[in-house]
């Protein structure tokens, strides 16, 4: 399995690689997914991203069938597959717990899939010393599931899912269960070999700095439904609603009324914002900051800005979390680096007086 | 925060004066009363095997080291065909049991259709049935529809009340098997019928072993049952040693008694050693006690 | 269901595929369990003709026989000597396999092993060893130099029960004392200071499915043994399967025994839902 062959196996760039048509699925009274439609480019990173009980592992489940849609239709490239059986799709799924089979050593699990198919007896035996060279591990060919590490047994179970070189990965929050450093350096790997490999993959998690940092575009999910869909930079700088807002990353949200020109707070005070068209005046809105947006004193002319008290304030290493209250019940959470200094309590301290601001097309308007 | 920091200080003198702080409640009575437990129960074991091998009729002094017992036990034409009739009924019980209890785990962990609690319950029945019960109701069956008493009669009732053990003991192992790894053979390519021959039954033959092997003793073993089942001839081991001990003891039954324990144990410790013989990590004993990887 | 009429692959056929393997066991058990069962019922209703043989008919006569002086006692006796079996099984099967589940340390399977073991050698053989070591001129009488008569006692039968059942105690409290995460009791020393306390506030209650488990498989099989009582017991000592074996074997009186035995599945009845239900949450509980 050469980069070039699954580069030349893959599908046009352009082309539909899962497409979701109104898909619903219900378990009982329960409704996991709800008019789901989507559609993921071949190629691409994609990742459903949402908190547990989203729906997002019940809709990968349904694209490597496993699960039957309720309601919708799915299409793999082009092609219905209700009537298909997982064994017959042209998916392979990498599972978060691995599930590799344990009476077989870890060439033989790799080769399954291709055994399966009828492969050739030495075609075999080179599509599956390249697919552990991919994931290296080569020397580890004849040791069995048991003795390997986590990280080990993830990149066999990405091997074995590889090497039929399908149309489609499918990932199902496969990172979970390593340790935070392995975790961020499996990311840049698996990262790495999508973009070498260029199939499709269709990841899951709930961990939204996974999702922004290797994904294409995110779809992000609550409740069944697709909350918004674009790419991380979309997701992240311009969320469409509250949910989106609170989940990816973390955001500041006063209460306020929308006026011409900005929000009013409730404390009294005037925030410019772009206040969107159908938002009507009076309207209740939540006005959305992040906090590394926020400039603590020293602001510059054109931001919207209130006055409040530090009253708290964390140091985490790279940077410092300043508390500010606004008014009575209402905070605000700003974040500085701490670029020039090296310690926090010589500049923000506890029971000062500050002003807080920031550029008003860095705030959202959410209702 | 200060709270903690002192009750160790508070405790540490309690502490130092009692005995070490290893573990809890009173061993040395456990002990003795767990030693006297083990003479108890081990005495009579060790009288039958003990004067099986006496060289005199008596059973209250061993006058002497002999065979003679044993010797009676298999030159004596009508107990040895005895001896074949239970092999023959517990291998027999032993195969069709197994295959027809692993199925039905099978079936019980991985469909979720509605008769799935009714067959749940009705597999479990058996296992709190008393034995009498089983046997009076066996018998009734084969004499109303008109099936003669025989060794036959024997194995469908020791299979009837074997199944369960079986269920019982794979369908722990399955369930903690998970469906993904099956799910994983289908995502590869394995139809159903592929996943369960090389994914599912290598996993599971261990639980599968131990079932098996625990069913063949306990067959082996089994009187009441075989009691109202059985025809005139032959009769199964346990049977022959009730009429014995009603008409008749000689020490030839203290043989016998011992023999069995040694077929039981082969049977038994097959069942937990072999796993580990042939190379997988856990015991037949973690299996049927229902611990994994023990 | 959805916008399809055929289900077609997928999460369904897994279901008929699964399902399908349900089949023989459960047609088995039906067919060699549950129809016996209905025959019992459908004999114990029935009556003999002169030469022994049993016919179909209605009499339910034979249930009130059941109560007749003559055979109430043995009904009555039967329950009380199986719940003394449970009571004493519980009292020395608890301490033990609360030893070895705590203090066995590295020999904890041995000595679970031992614990087994001796219920490998026939039921019959070891309970005649015991008419062997306390017979009027058994061992111990002869050892002793004593004169007393231990057999054909009610302490005879029931211990014979006790003998002859305790591992169904011992391997389910041991199984939950197993799994018993050991902190637990540590904590409890912590919080309630003594001994006893600790005990019956952690240890028991965690244990306590373990102990419903043995005192069913216990109770159920000892009411309806027939072995002890005549092996180790006299006339008077006779218990209900010892009535039923009569029925069948000396009386020819097929009907009335199956009443018999009616009558005592549906008193153990009541227990076995109870076992079941417990049974089947622990499952569920398990599969979740």
């Amino acid at each position: 399995m050469s980069v070039e062959a699954i580069r030349a196996h893959s599908a046009e760039p352009s082309a539909s690689a899962i497409r979701f048509e109104g898909v619903s699925k219900r378990f009982g009274d329960a409704t996991a997914v709800s008019e789901l439609s989507l559609d993921i480019q071949a190629g691409e990173f994609f990742s459903l991203l949402g908190p547990s009980g989203c729906g997002k592992t019940t809709t990968l489940r349904m694209v490597a069938g496993f699960e039957q849609p309720t309601a919708g239709r799915i299409l793999l490239e082009g092609e219905p597959v209700e009537t298909v059986p997982p064994y017959k799709r042209n998916v392979n799924t990498v599972f978060q717990s691995y599930a590799l089979f344990e009476h077989l050593d870890v060439e033989r699990n790799v080769a399954f899939g291709l055994q399966r198919r009828k492969v050739a007896k030495d075609e075999i035996q080179r599509r599956v010393a390249e697919a552990l060279e991919l994931v290296q591990l080569r020397e580890r060919g004849k040791a069995r599931p048991r003795e390997l590490s986590g990280g080990q047994k993830q990149r066999v179970a990405l091997a074995r899912a590889l090497v039929n070189r399908p149309a489609v990965l499918l990932l199902d929050e496969p990172l979970g269960a390593l340790d935070l450093k392995l975790r961020k350096q499996m990311q840049v790997e698996l990262k790495g070999i999508q973009r070498e490999v260029g199939i499709t993959f269709l990841y899951v998690t709930h961990d939204q700095e996974e999702a922004l940092a290797m994904s294409d575009r995110i779809a992000v999910m609550e409740g069944g439904e697709v909350k918004q869909c674009g790419s991380p930079e979309d997701i992240y700088e311009h969320p469409s609603g509250p949910f989106v807002a609170g989940f990816i990353g973390v955001s500041n949200l006063l209460a306020g009324v929308a006026e011409n020109g900005g929000v009013r707070l409730s404390s009294g005070v005037l925030c410019s914002a772009q206040v969107p068209a159908d938002c009507s005046q009076g309207a209740e809105v939540h006005l959305s900051v992040r906090p590394e947006k926020i400039w603590i004193d020293d602001l510059e002319p054109g931001m919207a800005s209130v006055d409040g008290t530090i009253v708290e304030r964390v140091y985490v290493g790279t940077t410092t979390q300043v508390i500010v209250e606004l008014a009575p019940g209402e905070r605000l959470v700003a974040l500085e680096q701490n670029t020039a200094r090296a310690r926090a309590d010589d500049r923000w301290e506890i029971g000062n007086r500050v002003r807080v601001g920031w550029h008003p097309e860095h705030s959202l308007v959410l209702r | 925060m200060s709270t903690v920091a002192e009750r160790p200080a508070a405790i540490a003198p309690e502490r130092a004066s009692a005995r070490p702080p290893k573990d809890f409640d009173r061993p040395r009575f456990l002990r003795v009363f767990a030693w006297i437990f083990y003479l108890f129960m081990f005495a009579p074991i060790a009288l039958v095997v003990l004067f099986s091998f006496n060289s005199s009729r008596s059973l209250q002094n061993f006058e002497g080291f002999s065979f003679t017992w044993y010797d009676r036990f298999f030159s004596s034409e009508s107990l040895r065909s005895s001896l074949i009739a239970s092999i023959e009924i517990a291998a027999v019980t032993m195969v069709v049991a197994t295959t027809l209890g692993t199925m039905l785990a099978y079936g019980l962990v991985r469909a979720r259709t509605r008769w799935s609690g009714a067959a749940n319950v009705m597999m479990l029945i058996p296992l709190v049935t008393p034995e009498i019960v089983a046997g009076v109701s066996a018998l009734l069956l084969f004499t109303q529809i008109g099936l003669h008493l025989s060794l036959t009669t024997i194995i469908l009732g020791h299979i009837t009340f074997s199944i369960s053990y079986v269920t019982v003991v794979v369908r722990g192992r399955l369930a903690s098997l998970g469906p993904e790894v099956e799910n994983a053979a289908l995502d590869l390519g394995a139809t159903r019928l592929q996943t369960f021959r090389l994914v599912t039954l290598p996993e599971l033959w261990p639980a599968v072993l131990a079932a098996g092997l625990l069913v063949f003793a306990l067959s082996f073993d089994d009187f009441v049952l075989s009691f109202f089942t059985t025809g005139e001839s032959p009769q199964p081991l346990p049977v022959r040693i009730w009429s014995a001990i009603r008409f008749g003891v000689t020490p030839t039954i203290n043989a016998i008694g011992s023999f069995m324990l040694a077929i039981s144990l082969l049977a038994i410790g097959l069942a937990l050693f072999l796993p580990r013989l042939l190379g997988r990590r856990e015991s037949g004993l973690g299996v049927l006690l229902g611990r994994e990887g023990a | 269901m959805g916008s399809r009429l055929d289900p077609g692959e997928g999460g369904v056929s897994e279901q008929r595929f699964a399902s399908g393997f349900l089949f023989p066991g459960a047609v088995w058990l039906l067919l060699f369990f549950l129809v016996p069962l209905g025959i019992l019922l459908a004999i114990s209703f029935g009556t003999t003709d002169d030469l022994g043989n049993s016919l179909y008919g209605w009499h339910p006569e034979n249930y009130r026989d059941a109560f007749d002086p003559l055979f109430a006692p043995v009904l009555l006796r039967s329950v009380g000597y199986a719940l003394a079996t449970v009571v004493l099984c519980l009292a020395i099967g608890y301490p033990i396999a609360y030893y070895i589940a705590r203090f066995g340390g590295r020999r904890k399977n041995v000595l679970i092993a031992l614990v087994v073991l001796p219920f490998f050698v026939n039921y019959l053989v070891r309970t005649y060893a015991w008419v062997a070591i306390l017979g009027d001129e058994g061992i111990f009488n002869g050892a002793m130099n004593t004169d007393i008569r231990f057999l054909n006692t009610p302490y005879a039968v029931i211990g014979g029960l006790v003998y002859g059942y305790l591992a169904f105690m011992i391997l389910p409290i041991y199984a939950a004392l197993d799994r018993m995460d050991p902190s637990l009791i540590e904590a409890g020393k912590d919080l309630y200071g003594s001994r006893w306390h600790t005990f019956r506030h952690v240890t028991f209650p965690h244990t306590f499915q373990g102990v419903l488990a043995g005192a069913v498989l216990v109770f159920l099989p000892a009411v309806g043994d027939f072995v002890s009582a005549q092996l180790l017991g006299g006339p008077d000592e006779y218990m209900v399967g010892n009535l039923i074996q009569q029925q069948f074997f000396a009386a020819e009186n097929w009907p009335f025994g199956a009443a018999l035995t009616t009558l005592m599945m549906l008193f153990l009845l009541i227990f076995m839902v109870m076992y079941l239900r417990s049974a089947a949450k622990a499952s569920r509980e398990a599969m979740a």
